[in-house]
C-alpha cells in the first residue's frame, strides 16, 4: 500500500514539475513583451470558464480531444505510436457527412446509427494501412501515420471542394440531415460529449479487464514473450490499431453532425497532434489521461479570450503546451532522486 | 495532353531542386540512424532553421548570417532533444514530436511577436541564397540549361553526400558511430564512450537540419510561410528509412519524391486537381517506402536460411 502511494506521489510529481516549468517559461515570455502574466493567466482561465458560452465551447472541443487522447492510448498500448489520428477524424468525418447527406431514405434514427457505423468502418480501415505495412513489413508506424495524415486532408480537401462541395465561397459541404442535439445553447456543446465518455469507459473496461486488453497490454510490454504465451503480436497490433482508428472515425463524426452540421474543411486539424499531447504528457496512462485532455481543451479555448484581452498572441499557449510535453515526456523527478542516491552513496 | 512538354530536359532540374529539401532532411535523420536514433523531430528543427534563416537575413540583410543561425538553432533544438534522450531517458518519438510541435508554435509565436506577421512573411529585404551562374555553361545547350544557376546550397548538398558517405564508411569516427548504432555494449566493452557519440551524432544531425531548413526558407523559396516544411522533414525521414541511412542511396529516395512532386506540378496545367497533385509525393513516399521495407525483409530472410544451410 505504501509503496503504491509513493509511486502515484512521482507520477503526480512528474506531471506537475513540467507544469510549473512550462507556465515559468510563459510567464518569463509574457514578462518580455511587457505584459503582466498574472493578468494574461487571468484571462485566458476567464476565456475559457466564464459564461455558458464559453464553458460550452470549452466542454464541447474537450469531446473530440478525449475521444483521440483515448485513440492514441489503446494503440500505444499494444506498442504503436499512432499519430494517425488525425486523418482518422478527418476520414471519419467525411464519411458521416457524406452518409448524412446522401442516405435520406433510411429513418432519421438509423440514419444516425449508419453515420456513425460508416465513420467507424472507414477510419479503422484507414488505421489497418499503417499497422500491417508495420507488422508484416516492418515500415515505422510514425512515418506513415503522419504521411498519411497529409494524404487523408488531402482527399477531404478535394472531395470538399469538389464533388461534394455546396458551392459556397468557403470549402464546405451541404448540410447534413440528421444532428446530434445541442444541449448547451448558444454554444455548439452537444450529446456527443457523452458518447465520448462512453466510449472512454468502455476502453478501459476493455484494456483492463477483457482478455482483449489483457493480450493487448502483454504485446506493447513485450511481444516476444506474448508470442511464447500465444498470442498472435501481429494481429493484436493490427486489432489495437483499429480500435484507435475506430475511435478517431467516431470523434470525426461527433464533430460533424453535433458542431458543425456539414462538412467543413480542416475542422480537425490539430485534434490529433493534441490528443497524442495529452496522452503523452500522462506516459499513457488512460484513467488520467483525460484530466490533461480537460485541461489542453481549457488552454485552447481560453487562448482566444487572451489574445483578445492582451497583446499576447494565441500561439503563445501552444508553444507553452509545447514545452509542457517537452519536459513531461523527461523522467524529471526519477532522474533526480537517482542522482541524488548516487551523491549519497558516494558520501558513504 | 502532350508528353513531350512534361518530360523535357528541364525536369530533371526541376527534380533535383525539389527534392534538395528533402535530402538535406534526410541527411538530418541518417547521421542519427546511424548511432540507432530515430530522428522525427527532422521537421521540427527544419522548421526553426527556416524561419531563423528568414528573420535573420531580413533583419541583418545578409544571407550568410541567415544560414548560420539557422544551423546554430537547429543545433541548440537537437541538443534539447539529446539531453531528453540521453539524460532524461525519454522516448524518442515522444520528444521527437514535443520538438516538431514546440517548433510549430514557437515559429508561429515569433512571426507574430517579435517580427509583427502572420500565416506568410515576405518581403524584398529577405536576402535569398546567390545562385551560382557559369558563364560559359550557358551556350552549350541541354547542360547549360540543366547545371548553370544552381543555389550554392543546391551544390553544397551533393558536397554533403559525398563528405557523410565518407565520414560514415571510411574514417574512424563512422565506424564508432555504427558500433553504437549496432550495439551499444559491445561499442562501450571497445573502450567507446557511447553517449558522447549520441551526443555528436545528434549535435551533426542538428546542424544540418538547420541548413535544411535555411535553403528551403532561403533557397527553395524566399520567404516564411506557417507550418513551411508540410511534412517534408518526415519525407526525409521516410527517405532515410529506403536508403538504410546510407547517404546516397537514402538521397536517391529523395529524388524519386522529387521527381513525382515535379511530375505532379507539371500535370497540374492539365486539369488534374491541385489536391490530387499535391497529395501524389506522399501516397508515393509510403509506397516506395513498403516495397524498399518488404524487399529489405526478404533479403533479410534469404540470407539467414543460407547461413543455416552451411
Amino acid at each position: 500500500m505504501n509503496k503504491k502511494k509513493k509511486i502515484d506521489f512521482k507520477s503526480v510529481a512528474n506531471v506537475l514539475l513540467p507544469l510549473v516549468l512550462a507556465l515559468l517559461v510563459g510567464t518569463v515570455i509574457i514578462l518580455c513583451m511587457g505584459e503582466n502574466p498574472i493578468t494574461a493567466y487571468i484571462a485566458l482561465i476567464e476565456g475559457a470558464f466564464k459564461g455558458k458560452l464559453k464553458l460550452g465551447t470549452t466542454l464541447a472541443s474537450f469531446t473530440p480531444l478525449l475521444l483521440t487522447t483515448t485513440a492514441f492510448i489503446i494503440a500505444a498500448k499494444a506498442g504503436a505510436f499512432n499519430v494517425g489520428v488525425e486523418g482518422e477524424v478527418f476520414l471519419g468525418g467525411i464519411v458521416a457527412a457524406y452518409i448524412g447527406i446522401n442516405w435520406t431514405f433510411l429513418p432519421k434514427p438509423l440514419l444516425l446509427i449508419a453515420c456513425f457505423v460508416g465513420a467507424i468502418l472507414v477510419a479503422a480501415l484507414w488505421a489497418f494501412i499503417p499497422a500491417a505495412l508495420r507488422v508484416y513489413y516492418n515500415v515505422s508506424e510514425v512515418c506513415s501515420t503522419i504521411l498519411m495524415n497529409s494524404v487523408a486532408l488531402y482527399i477531404t480537401n478535394y472531395l470538399v471542394s469538389g464533388p461534394m462541395s455546396a458551392g459556397a465561397a468557403n470549402a464546405q459541404s451541404d448540410p447534413v440531415t440528421v444532428t446530434l442535439p445541442q444541449i448547451m445553447k448558444p454554444s455548439s456543446l452537444n450529446i456527443g460529449i457523452f458518447i465520448a465518455i462512453i466510449v472512454t469507459l468502455l476502453t478501459i473496461y476493455i484494456l483492463n479487464k477483457t482478455s482483449l486488453g489483457m493480450k493487448i497490454r502483454m504485446v506493447g510490454t513485450n511481444p516476444a514473450n506474448a508470442e511464447f504465451a500465444g498470442i498472435n503480436p501481429k494481429h493484436t497490433f493490427i486489432k489495437a490499431m483499429m480500435i484507435s482508428g475506430a475511435i478517431g472515425g467516431i470523434a470525426g463524426a461527433i464533430e460533424i453532425l453535433g458542431v458543425h452540421g456539414y462538412f467543413l474543411n480542416n475542422f480537425a486539424t490539430g485534434l490529433g497532434t493534441n490528443g497524442m499531447l495529452a496522452a503523452l504528457i500522462v506516459k499513457n496512462n488512460i484513467v488520467t489521461a483525460p484530466a490533461i485532455a480537460f485541461f489542453i481543451a481549457v488552454l485552447k479555448s481560453g487562448a482566444m479570450g487572451m489574445q483578445q484581452a492582451t497583446s499576447v498572441p494565441k500561439s503563445l499557449v501552444d508553444t507553452i503546451t509545447a514545452v509542457f510535453i517537452i519536459f513531461a515526456c523527461m523522467e524529471l523527478i526519477g532522474n533526480i532522486r537517482k542522482s541524488k542516491k548516487k551523491s549519497d552513496e558516494k558520501k558513504a | 495532353m502532350e508528353l513531350g512538354k512534361i518530360f523535357n530536359s528541364s525536369l530533371i532540374y526541376a527534380t533535383f531542386r525539389s527534392a534538395t529539401p528533402i535530402i538535406y532532411a534526410a541527411l538530418c535523420a541518417a547521421i542519427t540512424q546511424q548511432a540507432d536514433i530515430l530522428n522525427i523531430g527532422t521537421e521540427g528543427i527544419m522548421l526553426i532553421g527556416a524561419f531563423m534563416a528568414v528573420a535573420v537575413s531580413y533583419l541583418t540583410g545578409s544571407w550568410l548570417l541567415g544560414v548560420l543561425v539557422a544551423m546554430v538553432s537547429g543545433l541548440v533544438i537537437a541538443m534539447v532533444m539529446a539531453v531528453g534522450n540521453i539524460k532524461f531517458k525519454s522516448d524518442i518519438c515522444a520528444i521527437g514530436m514535443g520538438i516538431n510541435m514546440f517548433a510549430l508554435a514557437i515559429t508561429k509565436f515569433l512571426l507574430n511577436a517579435w517580427l509583427g506577421q502572420s500565416g506568410t512573411f515576405m518581403s524584398p529585404d529577405i536576402k535569398s541564397i546567390p545562385k551560382v551562374h557559369i558563364p560559359g555553361l550557358s551556350s552549350i545547350p541541354i547542360i547549360g540549361n540543366i547545371f548553370n544557376d544552381w543555389y550554392i546550397t543546391e551544390w553544397f548538398v551533393i558536397v554533403l553526400i559525398v563528405v557523410l558517405w565518407f565520414v560514415f564508411y571510411k574514417t574512424v569516427w563512422g565506424l564508432r558511430l555504427r558500433a553504437v548504432g549496432r550495439m551499444p555494449m559491445a561499442a562501450q566493452t571497445a573502450g567507446i564512450n557511447v553517449n558522447a557519440m549520441k551526443y555528436q551524432a545528434i549535435a551533426i544531425s542538428g546542424l544540418v537540419g538547420g541548413l535544411a531548413g535555411a535553403h528551403l526558407s532561403l533557397g527553395y523559396s524566399t520567404m516564411f510561410v506557417e507550418n513551411m516544411t508540410s511534412s517534408r522533414g518526415f519525407m526525409g525521414v521516410a527517405a532515410m528509412y529506403f536508403g538504410g541511412a546510407h547517404p546516397v542511396f537514402t538521397a536517391i529516395g529523395c529524388l524519386v519524391f522529387g521527381f513525382t512532386d515535379s511530375i505532379g506540378a507539371r500535370l497540374q496545367a492539365y486539369g488534374v486537381p491541385s489536391q490530387l497533385v499535391l497529395m501524389m509525393p506522399y501516397v508515393v513516399t509510403i509506397a516506395v517506402l513498403a516495397i524498399s521495407m518488404a524487399t529489405k525483409m526478404s533479403a533479410e530472410k534469404k540470407r539467414k536460411s543460407s547461413l543455416v544451410s552451411h
